[in-house]
């Protein structure tokens, strides 16, 4: 247990909190205040998050040993997990293994658990950039200043908490905790039918949030006893021993939110229903280390050998696993409700078709900063919730399920296009572009494939997991531009714009540039999601390839008419239009630089750090696919 | 400085890499500096905002820009003309040395045969030595390749189970690699781009004033006035001039792809430069959408190949797809270089692979290893199914066409040809001399360039499919070329046309003289379309050839320079088109010869050859003689300044004499030629020659062997080039001469022609119909569907939501006493509390929570049911 780590991950979730309750103490009219302390909030947040990543970069992620398997294992959240379940860890401070586990509320083994790993870390950055600028582009709200503070903080707290939660209970709360904040931003904030696209969200989003739910608390009624590993079994011995409810060690159930834990017995119940043996229970994985390392260590005797295999043996053959085995976890029927309850409950998020009604109103009505971190955050919760929870829990019937996965990933990047060429409103296109980019998304996750073609799998899941920065640093990049033009021209009507280059060049030079990030064009960051997720596809499905090949000439269409509309051609009426000022360009430049930055080195700056794990949880799902 | 120079002393690869980064450097300093002037001019008259905007180049900016950018691609140019001479040293010194060696070992092996005893030891042993020798020879010359002239670096790499070397399709790689064609291709558009932006500061001057008047918008208030943008204007041609450096550099289809895209942005950029004119954005939407059509092609080719041969360099891929030239036991006999096609026997599958059968039409390819041991067995019977790149494989054969066919259609996007030529006549909205470097000279020739490099993956079958687009192609755009009266008009429509020469020419294993062509008409052709900016520039901005005529004595410089380039086009013997056209003709001629079935591949650009005569004529006659037509442009018609003529001179002195060899009148011996020659990927041998084996396993070089001169389309090419040749200049003097007649001497009148075919010339006039054909099957299609999509979402899907959503508030209706004392009481105090809202709002909200908080309800029963089965299945379980 790492009081560090865990110190470090605490305070990147709870410093908004903490400053949305000091907003109180702000006394009535100081606007300016309650801006600066919410800025203050966010940019420490940023800051802290920053250097928590430091950290973590240092601790975990060991390039100077290359390729070495080992050192790409940390980057694994269950090799670490099972080092300190297994009571590997000895020092109780500054291990360094950015996970935490506190006992929270123990009667139901409900646990105060964080950590990161290249899936949660980039996310959890882009949250934290981008809440901070979207805090400075929400300087010209004026209409209760302090409530829009608070909601704004709460939500990044809810947001950074479910990217780090790793207790399914804990993530859950924070989901919903960051449900509540957006509704009213959207609700109060908003535009002209702020009330409906704020219910439409709220209901749309309750319901995916019920979906969870289930399967969460379905989860919690299977006994896991044989993925859990001592120390946690220990733990509930205890627990029970005291409660009285059991007399020998035994009878002890074991049910839990871990995610980790629960991963393993998602894994287990992938390899009982391809017809193999399960080999994934903590027993037999400690067993077959041993074995391993006795292998590899010369001084072993034969005899030391065959005991260690026996135990290997053993650990495969025990019978109370094979009893437990037979639960409802490991049946088909289970596996395939849960694991639509939890696709549905993230799909409505992502947004899939034909799911994705709510997001457009949203967009519209939302104001621009909050549009920002719809876009750019809350998107992407869809997307990690699948790639973390939904596929290695239920990963036999998201093989069976893949094809439909992939078919609604290529549903969207197509009708996302079509439907965003035929927007009038500026803002409501930039929507239906989000669409079809999060297809990407979907579409390189579910490319699932045997392990001899593992790397197109991993090209796909890691093209997925880089679409969902890119598509977040360019959606909010494109909504904040969308905003700027607002503030000046008061509509968004696309048909009445023309001409915009040439009393606002920096403003239309920075769009082309944010703009064609978004359309994949090379040298920038849409392109290498876009890109890898295409590489991956020809090997599954050709149909899927063409489709989502031939959408970059749609996307190519409406990008560039609508910067055809926008910016060119010419119109007296917006002569004397200022250009963008000094605070709009702060808010952008980071978005700006990092959408070329990440086009130009994808592998230095993201990709390197985010693939041992990305491609972790690949190996581990093609491994046991027949 | 000595360390950076020494450098370069090892690996003079690196001068191409520093030419391609020169003006990548130039793009993003004037990028930079526009920016931060952009930003510095709201507050220019603070101190530190006058400052910034100073630095930035103050009002003088665009000039600034114009010389850091010319400056750039000079220097550029210089780089790439030391490490082109450098190249070409060291390739001459190891290649004559080769020759030498095994010219003295076949000369041995001769005597040897003939003595016999003591004397042949001797000559036996000094035959080893003498082999050796070659082997050392060529093992260095090999080596230094790879150290000198290549290079690559991981961009992008993932390592499932922790394996990274053996594992195929995981990794993306930047690289370069130079050969003579590359180094030839960087002196062309270095040199060429650094004339352009020369003759730009020019033709562009216009835009150094800050208010420049567009003649072309008009507004409510007279004509549009804008700011100048002089600077931007060399900012996208230094974007250019990267793209197309670092095209030509890639050495993996990744990198190209990359390029690719970047030029097309370039181009798009640079067509709508003057975007206030719908015509001009129009048209660069236009270029850039079609050209995306067919990159999705080449994504989908570079796909298959991912996923089938695991790698985009091109050296490995070619080594995959083609057989070796050797092999330990020399079984390669018969398929060297060849794409070796066969059949997989099902029933026959072991864990090692499948037996694989050599077939002719088989339905399968082989995939050989790109790093073949020392004791390396070419063909191999058993094949892998999930093959490493050290290890036998197959694919479909259908795949590997469709992967050439898919890269092909890239570049028919971007080379104009058929069915993608739409936009480059629209093209010619842009800055003359964009049209002259990029719609000309360099980008267009690009999908003619990549055909080149990937000539190995190219299947007999795709080839066939690249000959007949090129020859639709010329033959297409020759015939709307005639009656285009806009002078850049007709240039754009004869720069389709000739890229559909080259093309046709690789198609029909014309490798040499295609590429040959993409050079010298390089010249040629950004020649004509400067001079026609010259002519457009001192006609002030006149491009109508109706209002012109007899301009020969007020620019003397233009006429004589562009009358260089038509005779150059036309082919006219000593001017540069005549060695390379005729000898793609020749090409033409070799292969119907063979294949007498594809006579066409030959008439249509033979017709061709005298429909570009009389046009490229025509042109230049009503341009520069006769009677003025228009006495006003006329009039005020003037020479340009010498930035512009300079390169026009430089220009036309290419033209005449790039391609000249020893003797001059010897279609043959270009240099030019022999240099491209170098380049040639021993795969054109054997699918249109024959590789004599007994030499080439000692050669390094490959030799036709005339044994069967009728089934060799090459041998039969080189005899024929005059031929070839004779009959192409008869019609090229009939073309010649009936423009003549019609527009100088004025015998016949055109205006009767064109009553005679009314429906013949409006076909023409509008192009073959392609742009109304593509609106109605592509563009309205694509615009209706959209709708449909939009129109769904509001209809269908938010109907049923709708629909939901108000019986959710019937029902709720229903419980009215629950909702009146105890939501409502809620609602209104968190409402009056945190956001006091109008009352009216107020209720539509509460109406909605209202369902809301029922669907809750709703939903918890239903947990605590699901809860309750899932308690008893645990219980159970």
């Amino acid at each position: 247990m790492s009081e560090n780590d865990m110190l470090w991950m605490s305070a990147v979730v709870f410093i908004p909190a903490v400053f949305a309750l000091l907003l109180i103490f702000v006394p009535r009219g100081k606007e300016d205040i309650m801006r600066w302390l919410s800025l203050a909030g966010t940019g420490l947040t940023l800051g802290v998050s920053i250097g928590a990543f430091i950290l973590f970069y240092n601790n975990v992620i060991d390039f100077n040993r290359g390729n070495d398997p080992e050192a790409r294992q940390r980057m694994s959240l269950e090799f670490r997990q099972s080092e300190y379940d297994g009571g590997g860890i000895s020092a109780p401070t500054n291990s360094g293994d950015w996970i935490s586990n506190y006992p929270w509320i123990d009667r139901f083994n409900i646990k105060y658990y964080l950590g990161a790993d290249g899936i949660s870390m980039p996310l959890v950055l882009l949250t934290t950039l981008l809440s901070f600028l979207a805090m400075i582009a929400s300087w010209k709200i004026d209409k209760f200043v302090r409530g829009y503070c608070m909601l704004f903080l709460l939500l990044e707290t809810g947001m950074l908490g479910t990217f780090l939660a790793l207790d399914f209970f804990l993530f859950y709360i924070f989901w919903e905790l960051m449900l509540l904040p957006m509704y009213f931003l959207i609700g109060v904030w908003g535009g002209p039918r702020r009330e409906y696209a704020a219910i439409k969200f709220f209901l749309y989003t309750l319901l995916g949030s019920v979906f969870i739910l289930i399967a969460l608390l379905a989860f919690y009624f299977t006994d896991v006893r044989d993925f859990a590993g001592p120390r946690t079994k220990a733990e509930a011995v205890a627990a029970a021993k005291s409660d009285g409810r059991i007399v020998t060690e035994n009878q002890v159930e074991i049910h839990s939110f871990d995610l980790v834990v629960l991963q393993r017995v998602g894994k287990a119940a992938l390899q009982k229903l391809n017809d193999q043996r399960v080999t994934t229970s903590f027993a037999a994985i400690q067993a077959k280390e041993n074995l391993g390392k006795l292998k590899r260590d010369k001084k072993a005797t034969a005899e030391d050998l065959h005991n260690a295999e026996a135990k290997y043996q053993a650990a495969l053959n025990d019978s109370g696993l094979k009893k437990r085995l037979e639960q409802a976890f490991f049946q088909p029927w289970f596996q395939y409700t849960m694991f639509l309850f939890l696709l549905i409950g993230f799909a409505i998020k992502v947004p899939v078709f034909p799911f994705h009604t709510w997001l457009p109103d949203a967009h519209v009505e939302a104001p621009t900063p909050i549009s920002m971190i719809l876009a750019g955050v809350l998107l992407k919760m869809g997307g990690y919730g699948i790639i973390r929870i939904a596929y290695p829990i239920c990963p036999w019937a998201g093989q069976q399920l893949a094809y439909f996965v992939a078919l609604f990933g290529v549903i969207n990047i197509v009708y996302g296009a079509f439907a965003a060429m035929a927007q009038s409103d500026f803002k409501k296109l930039v929507a239906y572009s989000s669409v079809s980019h999060m297809g990407y998304v979907l579409l390189g996750i579910a490319v699932w494939s045997s392990p001899e073609h593992a790397q197109y799998w991993s090209w796909g899941m890691n093209g997925a997991m880089f679409q969902m920065i890119a598509h977040g640093i360019t959606s909010a990049g494109m909504f904040f531009l969308v905003g700027v033009i607002y503030d000046r021209a008061h509509h968004r009507r696309l048909d009445n714009f023309r001409g915009l280059y040439e009393p606002m060049p920096l403003y239309g030079g920075i769009s082309a540039i944010i703009f064609f990030a978004a359309m994949g064009l090379p040298g920038m960051c849409g392109f290498v999601g876009e890109f890898m997720v295409v590489l991956s596809t020809w090997n599954y499905n050709r149909i899927f390839a063409v489709l989502a090949a031939l959408t970059v000439v749609i996307t190519a269409a409406y990008i560039l008419w609508t910067l055809q509309r926008v910016f060119m051609g010419e119109n007296p009426q917006y002569k004397n239009y200022s250009d963008v000022s000094v605070r709009e360009i702060v808010c952008i430049l980071p978005l700006l630089i990092l959408s070329v930055a990440l086009g130009v080195l994808p592998g230095y700056l993201l990709l390197n750090w985010m693939e041992p794990s990305v491609t972790g949880l690949v190996d581990t799902l093609a491994r046991f696919t027949p | 400085m000595m360390n950076l120079l020494l450098t370069f002393g090892e690996h003079p690869g690196w001068f191409f890499v520093v030419a391609t980064l020169l003006p990548l450097l130039s793009f993003v300093l004037i990028l930079l500096a526009s920016a931060l002037w952009c930003a510095g001019r709201a507050y220019r008259n603070t101190p530190g905002g006058a400052a910034l905007f100073n630095l930035c180049g103050g009002e003088e900016r665009g000039r600034t820009a114009a010389f850091v950018a010319t400056g750039a691609i000079a220097l550029a140019f210089v780089f790439s003309l030391v490490g082109c001479i450098r190249f070409s040293a060291q390739q001459h010194g190891f290649e004559t040395a080769i020759k030498q060696h095994g010219k003295a070992l076949h000369q041995i092996a001769a005597k040897i045969k003939e003595t016999s005893g003591e004397a042949k030891e001797q000559l036996e042993a000094k035959a080893r030595t003498e082999e050796e020798k070659l082997e050392d020879q060529e093992k260095r010359w090999a080596d230094a390749r790879k150290t000198n002239w290549q290079g690559h670096f991981d961009w992008l790499r993932i390592s499932p189970k922790g394996i990274v070397d053996a594992d195929s399709g995981t990794v993306l790689q930047l690289g370069f690699k130079i050969d003579s064609l590359s180094a030839i291709m960087f002196v062309m558009v270095t040199f060429i781009a650094t004339l352009i932006h020369l003759f730009s500061i020019g033709y562009m001057s216009d835009e150094l004033q800050p208010e420049v008047e567009d003649h072309q918008v008009h507004t409510a208030h007279g004509h549009l006035h804008r700011r100048g943008r002089f600077g931007r204007f060399f900012m996208y041609l230094s974007l250019f001039c990267f793209s197309m450096l670092n095209l030509v550099l890639a050495d993996n289809l990744f990198q190209v792809f990359l390029s690719w895209e970047l030029v097309g942005v370039c181009s798009y950029l640079l067509i709508g430069f003057y975007n206030e004119r719908q015509s001009a954005s129009n048209a660069a939407n236009k270029a850039f959408i079609t050209n995306r059509i067919g990159d999705a092609g080449f994504i989908l080719g570079m796909l298959i190949l991912w996923t089938h041969v695991g790698t985009f360099n091109m050296e490995e891929l070619f080594q995959r797809v083609r057989a070796p030239l050797n092999d330990t036991h020399g079984a390669v006999e018969g398929v060297a270089g060849r794409i070796v096609r066969g059949n997989l026997d099902a029933n026959n599958t072991t864990k090692a692979g499948q037996r694989f059968t050599i077939a002719n039409d088989g339905s399968d390819v082989l995939l050989f290893p790109h790093r073949p041991s020392a004791h390396y067995h070419a063909i191999v019977p058993r094949v892998s199914d999930n093959p490493k790149p050290d290890q036998h494989g197959s694919m479909p054969y259908w795949m590997l066409v469709a992967a050439g066919l898919g890269i092909f259609l890239g570049c028919v996007g971007k080379s104009a040809q058929f069915p993608l030529q739409v936009w480059l006549p629209d093209a010619m909205e842009g800055p003359t001399p964009v049209s002259a470097l990029i719609h000309a000279a360099t980008m267009v020739a690009a999908g003619v360039y990549l055909v080149g490099r990937c000539y190995p993956l190219l299947t007999y079958d795709a080839l066939l499919v690249i000959a007949y687009t090129g020859g639709i192609t010329l033959f297409v755009a020759a015939t709307i070329a005639v009656v285009m009266t806009d002078i850049k008009k007709v240039l754009a429509y004869s720069t389709v046309s000739q890229l559909g020469y080259m093309m046709l020419s690789l198609g029909v294993g014309g490798w040499v003289a295609g590429l040959f062509h993409l050079v010298t008409h390089a010249f040629f052709k950004a020649l004509l379309f400067l001079g026609s900016g010259s002519v457009i520039h001192g006609c002030h901005h006149e491009q109508e050839m109706t209002k012109m005529g007899g301009l020969f004595p007020k620019m003397k410089i233009t006429a004589l320079t562009m009358l260089a380039g038509v005779l150059a086009i036309c082919g006219i013997p000593l001017f540069t088109g005549w060695y390379s056209k005729d000898a793609i003709l020749a090409q033409a001629f070799g292969f119907i010869y063979v294949h007498p079935q594809h006579l066409l591949l030959f008439l249509l650009p033979l017709a061709t050859a005298g429909i570009t005569a009389f046009y490229m004529s025509r042109m230049w006659l009503m341009t520069f003689t006769g009677k003025p037509r228009d006495e006003h442009v006329f009039d005020r018609a003037h020479e340009s300044p010498w930035p512009m003529t300079v390169p026009l001179i430089v220009l036309g002195v290419c033209s005449v004499g790039i391609a000249w060899g020893w003797p001059v009148w010897d279609a043959e011996a270009s240099f030019l030629e022999a240099n491209v020659h170098h380049a040639q990927y021993p795969a054109i041998l054997a699918d249109f020659g024959h590789i004599d084996y007994s030499i080439s396993e000692h050669h390094g070089e490959y030799w036709i062997a005339a044994k069967d001169e009728a089934q060799n389309e090459r041998v039969f090419a080189y005899r024929n080039h005059h031929l070839a040749g004779n009959i192409a200049f008869v019609l090229v003097a009939i073309g010649i001469v009936f423009a003549g007649a019609i527009y100088w001497k004025r015998v016949l009148d055109p205006a009767e022609a064109k009553e005679q075919f009314p429906r013949l010339h409006a076909f023409l006039m509008d192009k073959w119909r392609f742009d109304r054909l593509y609106s109605v099957i592509f563009v309205r299609p694509c615009l209706t569907v959209g709708h449909w999509f939009a129109a769904f979402d509001l209809r269908a899907i938010d109907g049923v939501i709708h629909a939901v959503a108000r019986s959710a508030m019937w029902v709720s209706k229903w419980d009215g006493l629950f909702d009146h004392y105890i939501i409502d009481g809620a609602v209104n105090l968190v409402g009056n509390t945190i956001y006091g809202m109008g009352a009216r709002l107020r209720s539509v909200q509460t109406g909605f929570l209202r369902s809301y908080v029922l669907f809750l309800v709703l939903a918890a029963a239903g947990i605590f049911l699901a809860l309750a089965y899932f308690v008893r299945m645990a219980m159970a379980g």
